[in-house]
Protein backbone atom coordinates (compact mmCIF):
# COMPACT_ATOMS: atom_id res chain seq x y z
CA UNK A 1 0.00 0.00 0.00
CA UNK A 2 3.08 2.25 0.10
CA UNK A 3 3.20 4.44 -2.79
CA UNK A 4 5.54 7.17 -3.85
CA UNK A 5 3.26 10.29 -4.53
CA UNK A 6 4.65 12.62 -6.49
CA UNK A 7 4.03 16.37 -5.28
CA UNK A 8 1.64 18.20 -7.16
CA UNK A 9 3.47 21.39 -8.51
CA UNK A 10 2.81 23.79 -5.54
CA UNK A 11 4.11 22.04 -2.48
CA UNK A 12 2.07 22.32 0.95
CA UNK A 13 5.25 22.75 2.98
CA UNK A 14 8.20 23.81 1.33
CA UNK A 15 11.37 25.08 3.15
CA UNK A 16 14.40 26.78 1.62
CA UNK A 17 17.91 26.58 2.94
CA UNK A 18 16.72 27.21 6.94
CA UNK A 19 19.05 27.88 9.41
CA UNK A 20 18.69 28.30 12.90
CA UNK A 21 21.05 28.64 15.93
CA UNK A 22 20.69 28.29 19.69
CA UNK A 23 23.18 30.62 20.77
CA UNK A 24 26.05 28.75 19.34
CA UNK A 25 24.58 25.81 18.21
CA UNK A 26 23.66 25.35 14.79
CA UNK A 27 20.22 23.07 15.51
CA UNK A 28 19.34 23.77 11.31
CA UNK A 29 21.96 23.67 9.28
CA UNK A 30 20.40 24.55 5.81
CA UNK A 31 17.51 22.95 5.68
CA UNK A 32 15.23 22.35 2.60
CA UNK A 33 12.25 20.34 2.18
CA UNK A 34 9.01 20.40 0.57
CA UNK A 35 6.32 18.39 1.31
CA UNK A 36 3.13 17.88 -1.17
CA UNK A 37 -0.22 17.81 -1.25
CA UNK A 38 -1.24 14.15 0.52
CA UNK A 39 2.36 13.05 0.75
CA UNK A 40 3.14 11.98 4.61
CA UNK A 41 6.72 12.21 5.66
CA UNK A 42 8.48 10.87 8.49
CA UNK A 43 11.37 12.41 10.00
CA UNK A 44 14.03 9.99 11.63
CA UNK A 45 17.34 10.64 13.06
CA UNK A 46 19.20 10.17 16.69
CA UNK A 47 17.92 12.76 19.60
CA UNK A 48 18.94 16.22 19.65
CA UNK A 49 19.72 16.05 15.73
CA UNK A 50 17.02 18.93 15.34
CA UNK A 51 13.55 17.11 14.39
CA UNK A 52 11.69 18.77 17.04
CA UNK A 53 13.12 22.03 16.26
CA UNK A 54 12.41 21.55 12.47
CA UNK A 55 8.45 20.68 13.22
CA UNK A 56 7.85 23.64 15.00
CA UNK A 57 9.50 26.06 12.95
CA UNK A 58 7.15 25.31 10.22
CA UNK A 59 4.15 26.94 12.24
CA UNK A 60 6.68 29.20 13.90
CA UNK A 61 6.46 28.55 17.45
CA UNK A 62 10.60 28.82 17.02
CA UNK A 63 11.37 31.62 14.34
CA UNK A 64 14.40 31.13 11.96
CA UNK A 65 17.53 32.76 11.73
CA UNK A 66 17.90 32.53 7.37
CA UNK A 67 15.93 30.64 4.66
CA UNK A 68 12.15 30.65 3.77
CA UNK A 69 9.64 29.01 4.68
CA UNK A 70 6.44 28.50 2.54
CA UNK A 71 3.03 27.76 3.20
CA UNK A 72 1.02 27.11 0.10
CA UNK A 73 3.85 29.14 -1.48
CA UNK A 74 3.21 32.05 0.63
CA UNK A 75 6.00 32.93 3.16
CA UNK A 76 5.10 32.05 6.65
CA UNK A 77 4.08 35.54 8.28
CA UNK A 78 6.41 36.82 11.04
CA UNK A 79 3.51 38.21 13.53
CA UNK A 80 0.24 38.93 14.62
CA UNK A 81 -3.22 38.03 12.76
CA UNK A 82 -1.55 36.52 10.02
CA UNK A 83 0.56 34.31 11.71
CA UNK A 84 -2.65 33.17 13.78
CA UNK A 85 -4.54 32.40 10.59
CA UNK A 86 -1.16 30.58 9.22
CA UNK A 87 -1.39 28.96 12.43
CA UNK A 88 -4.80 28.04 12.33
CA UNK A 89 -4.19 25.98 8.94
CA UNK A 90 -1.10 23.84 10.16
CA UNK A 91 -2.34 21.22 12.77
CA UNK A 92 0.05 20.40 15.59
CA UNK A 93 0.73 17.23 17.97
CA UNK A 94 2.58 17.49 20.69
CA UNK A 95 4.74 14.54 22.58
CA UNK A 96 3.04 15.71 26.06
CA UNK A 97 -1.04 15.73 24.31
CA UNK A 98 -1.06 19.41 25.62
CA UNK A 99 -4.88 19.22 25.89
CA UNK A 100 -6.04 22.42 27.68
CA UNK A 101 -6.32 20.31 31.29
CA UNK A 102 -8.84 22.94 33.13
CA UNK A 103 -11.05 22.23 29.80
CA UNK A 104 -13.96 19.35 29.31
CA UNK A 105 -12.50 17.31 26.32
CA UNK A 106 -15.04 18.66 24.00
CA UNK A 107 -14.34 22.51 25.13
CA UNK A 108 -11.14 21.76 23.98
CA UNK A 109 -12.32 20.37 20.46
CA UNK A 110 -14.54 23.82 20.28
CA UNK A 111 -12.47 26.68 21.78
CA UNK A 112 -10.71 27.29 18.65
CA UNK A 113 -13.47 26.62 15.61
CA UNK A 114 -15.42 28.60 17.64
CA UNK A 115 -12.62 31.39 18.86
CA UNK A 116 -10.50 31.68 15.52
CA UNK A 117 -13.11 30.18 12.62
CA UNK A 118 -15.85 31.87 14.49
CA UNK A 119 -18.25 29.02 13.75
CA UNK A 120 -21.60 28.69 15.72
CA UNK A 121 -20.99 26.55 18.86
CA UNK A 122 -23.71 24.30 17.96
CA UNK A 123 -22.08 23.26 14.89
CA UNK A 124 -18.54 23.33 16.02
CA UNK A 125 -20.07 20.94 18.59
CA UNK A 126 -21.38 18.86 16.35
CA UNK A 127 -18.44 18.97 13.75
CA UNK A 128 -16.32 17.84 17.28
CA UNK A 129 -18.41 15.02 18.18
CA UNK A 130 -18.24 13.65 14.54
CA UNK A 131 -14.08 14.02 15.26
CA UNK A 132 -14.13 12.41 18.72
CA UNK A 133 -15.93 9.19 17.19
CA UNK A 134 -13.70 9.13 14.41
CA UNK A 135 -10.51 8.66 16.77
CA UNK A 136 -12.92 6.63 19.28
CA UNK A 137 -13.04 8.50 22.46
CA UNK A 138 -16.55 10.28 22.04
CA UNK A 139 -17.47 8.99 25.17
CA UNK A 140 -15.00 10.83 27.09
CA UNK A 141 -15.99 13.94 25.26
CA UNK A 142 -17.48 15.42 28.68
CA UNK A 143 -14.52 14.79 30.98
CA UNK A 144 -11.16 16.54 31.78
CA UNK A 145 -8.05 15.58 30.22
CA UNK A 146 -6.99 14.35 33.21
CA UNK A 147 -9.33 11.50 33.57
CA UNK A 148 -8.36 10.23 29.68
CA UNK A 149 -5.46 7.59 29.39
CA UNK A 150 -2.51 9.04 27.83
CA UNK A 151 -3.72 7.07 24.19
CA UNK A 152 -7.26 8.88 24.38
CA UNK A 153 -5.41 12.39 25.62
CA UNK A 154 -3.78 12.09 22.23
CA UNK A 155 -6.61 10.66 19.94
CA UNK A 156 -8.35 13.67 21.74
CA UNK A 157 -5.49 16.14 20.89
CA UNK A 158 -5.39 14.41 17.18
CA UNK A 159 -9.00 15.49 16.99
CA UNK A 160 -8.72 18.71 18.18
CA UNK A 161 -6.54 19.55 15.53
CA UNK A 162 -8.30 18.28 13.16
CA UNK A 163 -11.00 20.40 13.93
CA UNK A 164 -9.50 23.56 12.45
CA UNK A 165 -9.35 21.79 9.14
CA UNK A 166 -5.65 21.77 8.75
CA UNK A 167 -3.87 21.50 5.30
CA UNK A 168 -1.18 20.02 6.70
CA UNK A 169 -0.99 18.10 10.48
CA UNK A 170 2.66 18.18 12.36
CA UNK A 171 3.54 15.22 15.00
CA UNK A 172 6.51 15.63 17.15
CA UNK A 173 6.76 12.05 18.54
CA UNK A 174 3.38 11.48 19.18
CA UNK A 175 3.81 8.30 20.89
CA UNK A 176 6.97 8.59 22.81
CA UNK A 177 5.16 9.59 26.13
CA UNK A 178 2.80 6.41 25.83
CA UNK A 179 2.80 2.70 27.83
CA UNK A 180 3.16 0.81 24.89
CA UNK A 181 -0.33 -0.80 24.94
CA UNK A 182 -1.60 2.70 23.76
CA UNK A 183 1.01 3.14 21.18
CA UNK A 184 -1.25 1.33 18.36
CA UNK A 185 -4.31 2.78 19.18
CA UNK A 186 -3.09 6.41 18.27
CA UNK A 187 -0.84 4.77 15.11
CA UNK A 188 -4.10 3.74 13.89
CA UNK A 189 -5.95 6.76 14.09
CA UNK A 190 -2.61 8.32 12.27
CA UNK A 191 -2.67 5.35 9.71
CA UNK A 192 -6.12 6.36 8.82
CA UNK A 193 -5.98 9.89 8.52
CA UNK A 194 -3.08 9.26 5.83
CA UNK A 195 -4.93 7.12 3.90
CA UNK A 196 -7.82 9.87 3.82
CA UNK A 197 -4.98 11.97 2.06
CA UNK A 198 -4.14 14.45 4.99
CA UNK A 199 -0.76 16.05 4.38
CA UNK A 200 1.45 15.29 7.35
CA UNK A 201 5.04 15.83 8.48
CA UNK A 202 5.84 13.27 11.40
CA UNK A 203 8.61 12.96 13.67
CA UNK A 204 8.96 9.39 15.35
CA UNK A 205 10.69 6.63 16.63
CA UNK A 206 7.78 3.83 15.32
CA UNK A 207 9.89 2.50 12.27
CA UNK A 208 7.22 -0.27 11.50
CA UNK A 209 4.80 2.39 11.33
CA UNK A 210 7.29 4.63 8.75
CA UNK A 211 7.79 1.79 6.46
CA UNK A 212 4.00 1.26 6.59
CA UNK A 213 2.44 4.94 6.34
CA UNK A 214 5.07 6.87 5.20
CA UNK A 215 5.39 8.34 1.47
CA UNK A 216 8.86 9.34 2.45
CA UNK A 217 11.75 9.08 4.67
CA UNK A 218 13.97 12.37 6.42
CA UNK A 219 16.91 11.42 7.82
CA UNK A 220 18.36 13.83 10.09
CA UNK A 221 21.78 14.18 12.25
CA UNK A 222 23.06 17.14 13.85
CA UNK A 223 20.92 19.55 12.16
CA UNK A 224 21.39 18.34 8.95
CA UNK A 225 19.17 16.55 6.45
CA UNK A 226 21.38 13.81 5.72
CA UNK A 227 19.17 11.76 3.01
CA UNK A 228 16.06 10.95 2.08
CA UNK A 229 13.96 8.37 0.22
CA UNK A 230 10.82 6.01 0.08
CA UNK A 231 10.94 3.72 2.77
CA UNK A 232 11.28 0.48 1.27
CA UNK A 233 14.78 1.60 -0.43
CA UNK A 234 15.83 3.69 3.10
CA UNK A 235 15.33 0.58 5.45
CA UNK A 236 16.95 -2.04 2.62
CA UNK A 237 20.01 -0.04 2.02
CA UNK A 238 20.30 3.58 3.55
CA UNK A 239 22.48 5.75 1.29
CA UNK A 240 24.50 7.35 4.45
CA UNK A 241 27.15 5.85 7.09
CA UNK A 242 24.99 7.66 9.23
CA UNK A 243 21.97 6.56 8.68
CA UNK A 244 23.11 2.81 8.37
CA UNK A 245 24.28 3.26 12.22
CA UNK A 246 21.33 4.86 13.26
CA UNK A 247 19.06 2.00 12.15
CA UNK A 248 21.47 -0.39 13.14
CA UNK A 249 20.92 1.23 16.78
CA UNK A 250 17.68 1.33 16.88
CA UNK A 251 17.33 -2.58 15.91
CA UNK A 252 20.03 -3.88 18.20
CA UNK A 253 17.59 -4.38 21.10
CA UNK A 254 15.06 -6.18 18.85
CA UNK A 255 17.71 -8.56 18.75
CA UNK A 256 18.39 -9.22 22.33
CA UNK B 1 -10.56 13.34 44.01
CA UNK B 2 -8.42 13.72 47.23
CA UNK B 3 -5.36 14.18 47.14
CA UNK B 4 -2.89 12.88 49.90
CA UNK B 5 -2.19 15.43 51.92
CA UNK B 6 1.71 17.10 52.27
CA UNK B 7 1.68 15.18 55.63
CA UNK B 8 0.99 12.10 54.07
CA UNK B 9 3.14 12.21 51.66
CA UNK B 10 5.79 13.52 53.87
CA UNK B 11 5.70 11.48 56.75
CA UNK B 12 4.78 7.06 56.37
CA UNK B 13 1.77 6.14 58.55
CA UNK B 14 2.94 5.44 61.89
CA UNK B 15 3.21 1.87 62.83
CA UNK B 16 1.51 0.88 66.46
CA UNK B 17 4.61 2.01 68.64
CA UNK B 18 4.71 5.52 66.96
CA UNK B 19 1.05 6.00 67.66
CA UNK B 20 1.66 5.14 71.63
CA UNK B 21 4.20 7.83 71.67
CA UNK B 22 2.35 10.34 69.36
CA UNK B 23 -0.88 9.86 71.77
CA UNK B 24 1.98 10.35 75.31
CA UNK B 25 3.92 13.79 73.76
CA UNK B 26 0.06 14.82 72.38
CA UNK B 27 -1.29 14.56 76.33
CA UNK B 28 2.27 16.14 77.87
CA UNK B 29 1.73 18.90 75.47
CA UNK B 30 -1.99 19.01 76.29
CA UNK B 31 -0.98 19.37 80.08
CA UNK B 32 1.74 21.95 79.36
CA UNK B 33 -0.37 23.84 77.17
CA UNK B 34 -3.61 23.61 80.28
CA UNK B 35 -0.92 24.64 82.98
CA UNK B 36 0.43 27.84 81.19
CA UNK B 37 -3.22 28.87 80.49
CA UNK B 38 -3.95 28.49 84.22
CA UNK B 39 -0.82 30.41 84.74
CA UNK B 40 -1.82 33.51 82.56
CA UNK B 41 -5.29 33.64 83.83
CA UNK B 42 -4.10 33.26 87.24
CA UNK B 43 -1.76 36.06 86.35
CA UNK B 44 -4.55 38.56 85.64
CA UNK B 45 -7.19 37.02 88.07
CA UNK B 46 -4.14 38.51 90.70
CA UNK B 47 -3.40 41.96 88.75
CA UNK B 48 -7.39 42.06 89.02
CA UNK B 49 -8.23 41.54 85.51
CA UNK B 50 -10.94 39.56 85.96
CA UNK B 51 -13.07 41.62 87.91
CA UNK B 52 -16.20 41.99 86.54
CA UNK B 53 -16.18 45.81 86.04
CA UNK B 54 -14.13 45.27 83.67
CA UNK B 55 -16.06 42.33 81.31
CA UNK B 56 -19.76 43.09 81.82
CA UNK B 57 -19.88 45.87 79.57
CA UNK B 58 -19.75 42.96 76.96
CA UNK B 59 -23.19 42.31 78.00
CA UNK B 60 -24.23 45.61 76.95
CA UNK B 61 -25.64 44.83 73.05
CA UNK B 62 -24.62 48.78 72.76
CA UNK B 63 -21.17 47.16 73.04
CA UNK B 64 -21.15 44.70 70.47
CA UNK B 65 -22.98 47.26 68.02
CA UNK B 66 -20.11 49.36 68.90
CA UNK B 67 -17.86 46.79 67.59
CA UNK B 68 -19.78 45.31 65.24
CA UNK B 69 -19.71 48.63 63.03
CA UNK B 70 -16.04 48.63 63.63
CA UNK B 71 -15.91 45.23 62.34
CA UNK B 72 -17.82 46.23 59.57
CA UNK B 73 -15.77 49.43 58.33
CA UNK B 74 -12.86 46.94 59.01
CA UNK B 75 -14.14 44.50 56.61
CA UNK B 76 -14.97 47.47 54.00
CA UNK B 77 -11.64 48.83 53.71
CA UNK B 78 -9.88 45.40 53.75
CA UNK B 79 -11.78 44.23 50.83
CA UNK B 80 -11.75 47.17 48.88
CA UNK B 81 -8.00 47.17 49.59
CA UNK B 82 -8.20 43.92 48.38
CA UNK B 83 -9.58 44.15 44.99
CA UNK B 84 -7.88 47.21 44.09
CA UNK B 85 -4.71 45.19 45.35
CA UNK B 86 -5.76 42.03 43.09
CA UNK B 87 -6.35 44.91 40.02
CA UNK B 88 -3.05 46.57 40.54
CA UNK B 89 -0.83 43.20 41.32
CA UNK B 90 -2.82 41.46 37.79
CA UNK B 91 -1.77 44.74 35.59
CA UNK B 92 1.92 44.88 37.07
CA UNK B 93 2.27 41.49 36.24
CA UNK B 94 0.54 41.94 32.72
CA UNK B 95 3.59 44.81 32.37
CA UNK B 96 5.87 42.51 33.71
CA UNK B 97 5.46 39.88 31.07
CA UNK B 98 5.24 42.16 28.11
CA UNK B 99 7.71 41.74 25.42
CA UNK B 100 8.54 45.76 25.51
CA UNK B 101 11.27 46.98 27.43
CA UNK B 102 10.57 50.05 29.23
CA UNK B 103 6.89 48.04 30.31
CA UNK B 104 8.43 45.73 31.72
CA UNK B 105 11.14 48.02 33.61
CA UNK B 106 8.25 50.53 34.81
CA UNK B 107 6.27 47.46 36.23
CA UNK B 108 9.04 45.67 37.65
CA UNK B 109 10.48 49.06 39.66
CA UNK B 110 6.89 49.35 40.56
CA UNK B 111 6.39 45.78 42.70
CA UNK B 112 9.74 46.42 44.06
CA UNK B 113 8.92 49.62 45.41
CA UNK B 114 5.26 48.56 46.59
CA UNK B 115 7.17 45.20 48.16
CA UNK B 116 9.50 47.41 49.99
CA UNK B 117 8.18 50.12 51.13
CA UNK B 118 6.19 49.72 54.99
CA UNK B 119 2.22 50.00 54.90
CA UNK B 120 2.86 52.70 57.68
CA UNK B 121 4.97 55.11 55.35
CA UNK B 122 2.55 55.00 52.80
CA UNK B 123 -0.18 55.68 54.71
CA UNK B 124 2.06 58.76 56.06
CA UNK B 125 2.55 59.43 52.68
CA UNK B 126 -1.34 59.76 52.09
CA UNK B 127 -2.43 61.14 55.39
CA UNK B 128 0.22 64.05 55.44
CA UNK B 129 1.86 64.30 52.07
CA UNK B 130 -1.05 64.08 50.08
CA UNK B 131 -2.95 66.93 51.45
CA UNK B 132 0.03 69.16 51.28
CA UNK B 133 -0.62 68.36 47.74
CA UNK B 134 -4.11 70.14 47.64
CA UNK B 135 -5.99 66.97 47.29
CA UNK B 136 -8.15 65.94 49.84
CA UNK B 137 -9.27 62.35 50.30
CA UNK B 138 -11.47 60.99 53.00
CA UNK B 139 -10.51 58.68 55.67
CA UNK B 140 -11.44 55.71 54.24
CA UNK B 141 -9.21 56.08 51.07
CA UNK B 142 -6.53 56.94 53.60
CA UNK B 143 -6.14 53.75 54.85
CA UNK B 144 -7.79 51.87 52.14
CA UNK B 145 -5.16 53.09 49.07
CA UNK B 146 -2.12 52.55 51.05
CA UNK B 147 -3.22 49.05 51.93
CA UNK B 148 -3.91 47.98 48.70
CA UNK B 149 -0.70 49.63 47.28
CA UNK B 150 1.11 47.93 49.76
CA UNK B 151 -0.09 44.17 48.64
CA UNK B 152 -0.40 44.52 45.01
CA UNK B 153 3.57 44.25 44.44
CA UNK B 154 3.42 40.65 46.34
CA UNK B 155 0.11 39.58 44.58
CA UNK B 156 1.49 40.91 40.83
CA UNK B 157 4.55 38.16 42.47
CA UNK B 158 2.05 35.49 43.11
CA UNK B 159 0.31 36.05 39.71
CA UNK B 160 3.43 36.07 37.86
CA UNK B 161 4.34 32.78 39.38
CA UNK B 162 1.20 31.09 38.94
CA UNK B 163 1.78 32.15 35.22
CA UNK B 164 5.11 30.40 34.92
CA UNK B 165 3.68 27.64 36.67
CA UNK B 166 1.44 26.39 33.57
CA UNK B 167 3.20 24.45 31.31
CA UNK B 168 4.66 25.91 28.14
CA UNK B 169 3.09 23.18 26.45
CA UNK B 170 -0.44 24.86 26.87
CA UNK B 171 0.66 27.91 25.67
CA UNK B 172 2.00 25.83 21.95
CA UNK B 173 -0.90 24.57 22.10
CA UNK B 174 -2.99 27.09 22.11
CA UNK B 175 -0.76 29.00 19.39
CA UNK B 176 -0.56 26.09 17.43
CA UNK B 177 -4.20 26.14 16.79
CA UNK B 178 -4.45 29.99 16.04
CA UNK B 179 -5.52 31.51 18.76
CA UNK B 180 -4.05 35.15 19.16
CA UNK B 181 -1.90 35.40 22.14
CA UNK B 182 -4.73 37.72 24.29
CA UNK B 183 -7.14 34.22 23.82
CA UNK B 184 -4.02 32.12 24.86
CA UNK B 185 -3.41 34.27 28.02
CA UNK B 186 -6.95 34.35 28.61
CA UNK B 187 -8.52 31.74 28.34
CA UNK B 188 -6.14 29.36 28.59
CA UNK B 189 -2.96 30.56 31.06
CA UNK B 190 -4.43 32.67 33.15
CA UNK B 191 -7.51 30.47 34.18
CA UNK B 192 -5.09 27.41 35.36
CA UNK B 193 -2.78 29.77 36.75
CA UNK B 194 -5.43 30.81 38.92
CA UNK B 195 -6.01 27.81 40.73
CA UNK B 196 -1.93 28.08 42.03
CA UNK B 197 -2.65 31.72 43.29
CA UNK B 198 -5.14 31.13 45.90
CA UNK B 199 -3.72 30.39 48.07
CA UNK B 200 -1.27 33.39 48.17
CA UNK B 201 -4.05 35.33 47.54
CA UNK B 202 -5.76 35.04 50.34
CA UNK B 203 -2.86 34.38 52.52
CA UNK B 204 -2.46 38.42 51.33
CA UNK B 205 -5.63 38.90 52.25
CA UNK B 206 -4.87 38.37 55.59
CA UNK B 207 -2.07 40.87 55.60
CA UNK B 208 -4.32 43.42 54.17
CA UNK B 209 -6.51 42.40 56.50
CA UNK B 210 -4.14 42.95 59.74
CA UNK B 211 -3.10 46.27 58.00
CA UNK B 212 -6.21 47.79 58.03
CA UNK B 213 -5.69 47.87 61.83
CA UNK B 214 -2.88 51.31 60.97
CA UNK B 215 -6.90 52.78 60.52
CA UNK B 216 -6.21 54.53 63.81
CA UNK B 217 -3.58 56.75 62.15
CA UNK B 218 -6.27 58.19 60.14
CA UNK B 219 -9.19 58.49 62.68
CA UNK B 220 -11.17 56.05 60.04
CA UNK B 221 -13.45 54.38 62.88
CA UNK B 222 -12.20 50.59 62.10
CA UNK B 223 -12.64 47.71 64.34
CA UNK B 224 -9.19 48.55 66.54
CA UNK B 225 -10.53 51.80 66.62
CA UNK B 226 -13.88 51.29 68.14
CA UNK B 227 -11.95 49.34 70.33
CA UNK B 228 -9.68 51.67 71.50
CA UNK B 229 -12.20 53.78 72.04
CA UNK B 230 -14.43 51.29 73.93
CA UNK B 231 -11.00 50.90 76.36
CA UNK B 232 -11.01 54.35 77.48
CA UNK B 233 -14.35 54.89 78.14
CA UNK B 234 -14.58 51.10 80.38
CA UNK B 235 -10.97 51.69 81.39
CA UNK B 236 -10.29 47.92 80.45
CA UNK B 237 -7.15 47.55 78.53
CA UNK B 238 -7.15 43.84 78.31
CA UNK B 239 -10.56 42.51 78.52
CA UNK B 240 -11.62 44.20 75.31
CA UNK B 241 -7.89 43.18 73.50
CA UNK B 242 -8.57 40.11 74.04
CA UNK B 243 -11.80 40.25 72.64
CA UNK B 244 -10.85 41.58 69.72
CA UNK B 245 -8.07 39.98 68.90
CA UNK B 246 -10.12 36.66 69.21
CA UNK B 247 -12.28 38.26 66.05
CA UNK B 248 -8.80 39.17 63.96
CA UNK B 249 -8.03 35.81 65.10
CA UNK B 250 -11.49 33.94 63.91
CA UNK B 251 -11.37 36.03 60.07
CA UNK B 252 -8.47 35.14 59.48
CA UNK B 253 -8.63 31.19 60.33
CA UNK B 254 -11.72 31.19 58.84
CA UNK B 255 -9.73 33.10 55.40
CA UNK B 256 -7.26 30.43 55.63
CA UNK B 257 -9.23 27.61 56.20
CA UNK B 258 -11.25 29.05 52.60
CA UNK B 259 -8.11 28.70 51.09
CA UNK B 260 -7.41 25.23 52.07
CA UNK B 261 -10.59 24.00 50.92
CA UNK B 262 -10.11 25.84 47.47
CA UNK B 263 -6.57 24.94 47.20
CA UNK B 264 -7.60 21.20 47.51
CA UNK B 265 -11.21 21.92 45.45
CA UNK B 266 -9.00 22.73 42.08
CA UNK B 267 -6.39 20.50 41.10
CA UNK B 268 -3.32 22.00 39.81
CA UNK B 269 -2.79 21.57 36.32
CA UNK B 270 0.85 20.34 36.88
CA UNK B 271 -0.58 17.57 38.31
CA UNK B 272 -3.75 17.29 36.18
CA UNK B 273 -2.12 14.41 34.23
CA UNK B 274 0.62 16.00 32.13
CA UNK B 275 2.23 13.36 29.86
CA UNK B 276 4.79 11.18 32.06
CA UNK B 277 8.26 12.39 30.47
CA UNK B 278 10.16 9.77 28.70
CA UNK B 279 13.61 10.61 27.05
CA UNK B 280 13.55 11.30 22.88
N1 LIG C 1 14.99 26.24 23.55
C1 LIG C 1 16.23 25.71 23.35
N2 LIG C 1 17.32 26.40 23.75
C2 LIG C 1 18.55 25.89 23.55
N3 LIG C 1 18.81 24.73 22.95
C3 LIG C 1 17.75 23.99 22.54
C4 LIG C 1 16.41 24.44 22.72
N4 LIG C 1 15.58 23.52 22.21
C5 LIG C 1 16.36 22.53 21.72
N5 LIG C 1 17.67 22.80 21.92
C6 LIG C 1 18.79 21.98 21.48
O1 LIG C 1 18.71 21.87 20.09
C7 LIG C 1 19.08 20.56 19.69
C8 LIG C 1 18.00 19.96 18.85
O2 LIG C 1 16.87 19.75 19.64
P1 LIG C 1 15.55 19.04 19.12
O3 LIG C 1 15.08 19.74 17.91
O4 LIG C 1 14.61 18.96 20.26
O5 LIG C 1 16.09 17.60 18.73
P2 LIG C 1 15.27 16.25 18.52
O6 LIG C 1 13.83 16.56 18.50
O7 LIG C 1 15.78 15.71 17.23
O8 LIG C 1 15.65 15.35 19.65
C9 LIG C 1 19.38 19.78 20.95
O9 LIG C 1 20.77 19.74 21.14
C10 LIG C 1 18.72 20.58 22.03
O10 LIG C 1 19.43 20.45 23.23
MG1 LIG D 1 12.33 15.95 19.84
Amino acid sequence: MTQIQTPGDKPVIELKNVNKHYGSLHVLRDISLSVGKGEVVVVIGPSGSGKSTLCRTINRLETIDSGEILIDGVPLPQEGRELAQLRAQIGMVFQSFNLFSHMTVLDNMTLAPTGVLKLPKKQAREEAMQLLERVGVADQAHKLPAQLSGGQQQRAAIARALAMHPKAMLFDEPTSALDPEMIGEVLNVMTGLAQDGMTMVIVTHEMNFARRVSDRVVFMDGGSIVEQDAPEAFFAHPKSQRAADFLQSIRAPEKL
Amino acid sequence: MSAPSIRERLYESPGPKTRRRIAAFTGVALILLGLLLFLIVRQFALQGQLQPRYWDFFLKGSTWRYLGAGLLSTLKAALTAAVIAIALGFLMMRGKLRRFRPVRWLCAALVEFTRGVPTLLLIYFFFLVIPRMGITIGAFWRITLPCAISASGIIAEAFRAGVNAVPVGQTEAGLSLGLSNLRVFYQIVFPQAIRFVIPSLISELVIVLKDTTFAYVVSYADLMQNAKVLITSHDSLVSVYLVVAVIYILINYGLNKLSDRMARGTKKPAEAGQAKRRPA
